[in-house]
């Protein structure tokens, strides 16, 4: 809990250091992404290519969608990215298709399956940097970062600082509630829950929320079944499909949750990670288990 | 096969199964085991007793009791003592069917049916196969077209998980490492009345199998019809196999080691060397499932990856035994 | 008892025939022998008989019963077969191999009778394998096996044994045994036919000879009418002489050294 108090801290705390900086030209610089590198980014670039689509969507939060000439075939939202050409896939991308839309920037994700196009990409001299957005401390720090290279700092300023805002008020409705114990199902086969490694965690604490599987530092660790009826969560939340199968599933009835129909649909596939959207997110989260604290 | 090596494996899988039930993740003691089986205990204990554990207890002894029992009839089939359940393609053919329905957006149910449906096109496939080869007959033509057909689908998954998503290729993947997480009561009461009327079959064909493991020609002047018993312990050994990899994926090395083990004990006749398959097979696969669940909570270990770690001592001990 | 009748048999994408017309007779308490050189087709006989190969034309026949309207198992009882080569896979006791000659009596499903027991003795006792009787087929040296063999054909009853090269690795001494015992099945009522590729054992031990050569029938007849000069030479393409052999007179031939080139 402190650690994300600690997060959502900062988040204010880097908007309001970023307030006082003295306003100077858009800063064409140096940036040091999340693979150690270090790329210069020469002027702000006006092609950019973003294999990631959480990365996809801060560019259109922070103004910068306009200037997109690639993303992936994950790339849903907003619907105006259906108009940006699909290069393929995110990891392991397509280095040639990637060239051929002759970007002046190219953002992918931290995985180590990209070193080589990383490596591939700034050999053919092309501005390459790498983010890992999978908490929602990486959503203030990367968007602030992107805003610095892409020239629009004010508006990554802006966005970082209402999802601050939202965050940190809905954890403060959130603090004197009751928690449920909550069970956030991924998968079926292999049987997989939302660990302490995903930001879908944080979002339960600022809902108001303990995760049964918090303290499993994986995003998306594998669980047995038995493990799951131990730990006894009060809420299941899974797709509409999902819920519809478990009651009526002898062995999940199993669980009291399921025995008591508190399985509620939340669908996760919205949010692939912590986008600009994270905010409104916890909200709809806090409301979905606040009924009541959070009547509309 | 002497009366105390029967006892030996009957009480092997009796003990398998008792341990199966009482222990997993959520720790109970062999009282609240048997309370929670007789219904007298909390819903909880109730619930994993008998809608979690003993299901999948009973699954995966019926797994390794179709595999056993298949294997034990191919290897004195083919008289090949490395002959196994995933001949003839039935491995690869049940992957493809599974990998293409989960690459589909298929999920619950639907999966092992596909892999079910893919396992029997591929010895339809194998069969049909050799028979254009022109030698139904002539057990290497045949045990070839189903490396032919496992070939094809090993290439067919590939190009399916390529550019296939994460989350495909994971869900892929798991299936084709083996579980029997996924044990139900209507699967349980499936697969029992399938694996009992395949080991049924093999039973019958018993005496043949003997007799054709002297060798085709011989068994021919015996009176066997050799075409029809091979075809016939192929297609019953295929079945059985297609049943258990629609019950809980692919699940090596069972096949292949169970009946050496029984022939160790002293099995001779394969009346005897399928049924004790059977049994010890059983116990084999509830013992690799309990291990499966237990060997590093809370995660669960694919069951297939435990039984092809034992594949590696028996490999060793072969190896060593041929030199 | 056992016919073939202008059998003729074809491998596919075989230019010659592997059988072409041949016709012979088997008769009960006679040992009748298939000679000839290496590919002359005298396995083919056997593996027809047995129906693991088709025929192209004419039919064998069992006591004037054609074998295609015989059930397997059922000529199985009258016909015992001893292929030329067999290697089992699996460690079987002796005594149990030799039962499994019963296999056409019992089939898949009835238990062993006191008829099939007794007939398991006998045939123990007739080839002297009584001593082997508890020790496991893998462990047999060469003579041991093929006698245990020719044990479970016996056992296996009925009128007629077929054995394709029965004598291949066995010493002088096997080697007699195993014709002693087969001229004395051939005496008490047996028919008995072997395919053997060697001449002179057989010309001592074989009421009937017929010489095959590339699948035809070169000459027919007692030992003394096949075992002649003139057509041996010509079948095995190799100098010769038949003489008789000094000790019992039966016909033998004797191979002569290749003349050096000049």
């Amino acid at each position: 809990m402190s650690r994300l108090t600690a997060s959502l801290s900062l988040l204010v705390l880097a908007s309001v250091l970023a307030a006082c900086e003295r306003r100077t030209a858009p800063m064409h610089d140096t940036a040091t992404d999340d693979f150690g590198d270090t790329v210069v980014v020469a002027t702000a670039p006006v092609r950019i290519v973003s294999l990631n689509p959480t990365t996809t969507e801060l560019l259109y939060a922070i103004g910068a969608g306009a200037r997109l000439v690639g993303r992936t075939s994950y790339d849903r939202i907003p619907a105006a990215v259906s108009a940006v050409p699909d290069l393929g896939p995110g990891l392991r991308p397509n280095v040639e298709a990637v060239l051929a839309a002759r970007p002046d920037l190219v953002i992918l994700y931290a995985s180590e399956d990209n070193r080589d196009a990383a490596r591939r990409l700034r050999a053919a001299r092309v501005p390459t940097v790498a983010y890992k957005v999978d908490r929602i401390a990486d959503f203030a720090r990367v968007t602030l970062a992107l805003g610095r290279i892409t020239g629009d700092t004010a508006a990554a300023r802006v966005t970082v600082d209402t999802v601050g805002r939202t965050l940190a008020g809905t954890l403060v409705r959130t603090a004197a509630l009751p928690h449920p114990r909550v069970f956030w199902f991924l998968w079926e086969s292999p049987l997989l829950a939302v660990g302490g490694g995903s930001f879908l965690s944080e979002m339960l604490k600022v809902a108001g929320a303990l995760n049964v599987y918090d303290s499993l530092p994986e995003p998306s660790p594998s669980i047995t079944f038995e493990d799951l009826v131990r730990r006894d969560p009060d809420i299941v939340l899974a797709s509409a499909t999902t819920r519809a199968r478990m009651l009526a599933d002898p062995r999940w009835r199993t669980l009291r949750a399921v025995r008591e129909r508190r399985v509620l649909v939340f669908d996760t596939t919205i949010v692939n990670g912590p986008s600009a959207r994270v905010g409104a997110s916890a909200v709809a989260l806090a409301t979905l288990l606040h009924p009541d604290a959070f009547a509309p | 096969m002497t009366n105390a090596r029967w006892l030996l494996i009957v009480l092997a899988l009796v003990t398998a199964i008792v341990a199966g039930v009482t222990a997993g993740t959520l720790p109970l003691t062999p009282s609240e085991v048997l309370h929670g089986l007789l219904g007298n205990a909390a819903p909880m204990h109730i619930a994993v007793v008998r809608e979690l554990r003993l299901p999948r207890v009973l699954l995966a002894a019926l797994v390794g009791a179709g595999l056993g029992a298949a294997g034990a009839a191919l290897q004195g089939a083919t008289r090949n003592v490395l002959a196994e359940p995933y001949l003839l393609g039935v491995s690869g053919g049940a992957a493809m069917g599974a990998v293409i329905a989960v690459a589909l957006g298929a999920r619950g149910p639907l999966v092992p049916l596909a892999g079910f449906a893919g396992a029997l096109g591929a010895v339809a496939l194998t069969l049909l196969v050799a028979r254009a080869a022109g030698g139904r007959g002539d057990a290497r033509i045949v045990l070839m077209a189903g490396v032919v057909v496992g070939a094809f689908a090993n290439a067919a998954i590939m190009v399916a998980l390529a550019g296939a998503d994460a989350s495909v290729v994971r869900g892929a993947l798991w299936w084709m490492m083996g579980s029997a997480a996924d044990a139900s009561w209507m699967a349980v009461r499936g697969l029992a009345l399938y694996v009992a009327v395949g080991i049924a079959i093999l039973l019958v064909l018993a005496r043949a199998i003997d007799v054709l493991a002297l060798g085709e020609d011989t068994a021919a002047g015996m009176g066997v019809d050799v075409a029809r018993v091979t075809l016939g312990v192929y297609v019953a050994g295929a079945l059985l196999t297609a049943g258990t990899v629609a019950a809980a994926g692919l699940v090596g090395f069972v096949g292949l080691l169970v009946p050496h083990l029984v022939r160790m004990t002293g099995a001779r006749t394969h009346r005897s060397i399928i049924s004790g398959a059977a049994l010890a097979g059983a116990a084999l696969v509830v013992v690799a499932d309990l291990m499966a669940r237990v060997a590093h909570p809370p995660a669960e270990l694919p069951l297939g990856a435990i039984t092809a770690l034992l594949g590696v001592p028996f490999f060793l001990a072969h190896l060593r035994r041929l030199t | 008892m056992i016919a073939f009748d202008a059998v003729t048999v074809r491998y596919p994408h075989r230019e010659h025939a592997a059988l072409e017309n041949v016709s012979l007779e088997a008769s009960r308490g006679q040992l009748t022998a298939v000679v000839g050189p290496n590919g002359s087709g005298k396995s083919t006989l056997v593996r027809a008989l047995v129906g693991r190969v088709a025929l192209d034309s004419g039919a064998i026949r069992i006591d004037n019963v054609s074998v295609v309207h015989t059930a397997r198992r059922a000529m199985a009882t009258r016909v015992a077969v001893v292929t030329q080569r067999e290697e089992p896979a699996f460690p079987l006791a002796v005594r149990q191999y030799i039962a499994l000659g019963r296999y056409p009596h019992v089939g898949l499903w009835r238990g062993y009778s006191p008829d099939d027991v007794a007939a398991v003795d006998a045939a123990i006792a007739l080839t002297q394998t009584s001593s082997l009787a508890g020790r496991t087929i893998t462990e047999l040296s060469g003579g041991e096996w093929q006698r245990v063999r020719l044990a479970r054909a016996i056992a296996q009853g009925g009128e007629a044994i077929v054995l394709d090269e029965p004598t291949t690795f066995l010493d002088v001494g096997h080697e007699m045994a195993v014709f002693e015992l087969l001229s004395r099945l051939a005496r008490d009522g047996r028919a008995v036919l072997l395919v053997s590729h060697q001449l002179n054992l057989v010309a001592r031990f074989a009421d009937r000879m017929i010489l095959l050569h590339e699948g035809r029938v070169a000459a027919a007849g007692s030992p003394t009418e096949v075992m002649q000069g003139s057509i041996l030479e010509r079948v095995y393409d190799w100098p010769l002489v038949i003489t008789r052999d000094p000790a019992i007179g039966a016909p033998t031939l004797v191979p002569l050294r290749a003349r050096p080139r000049g």
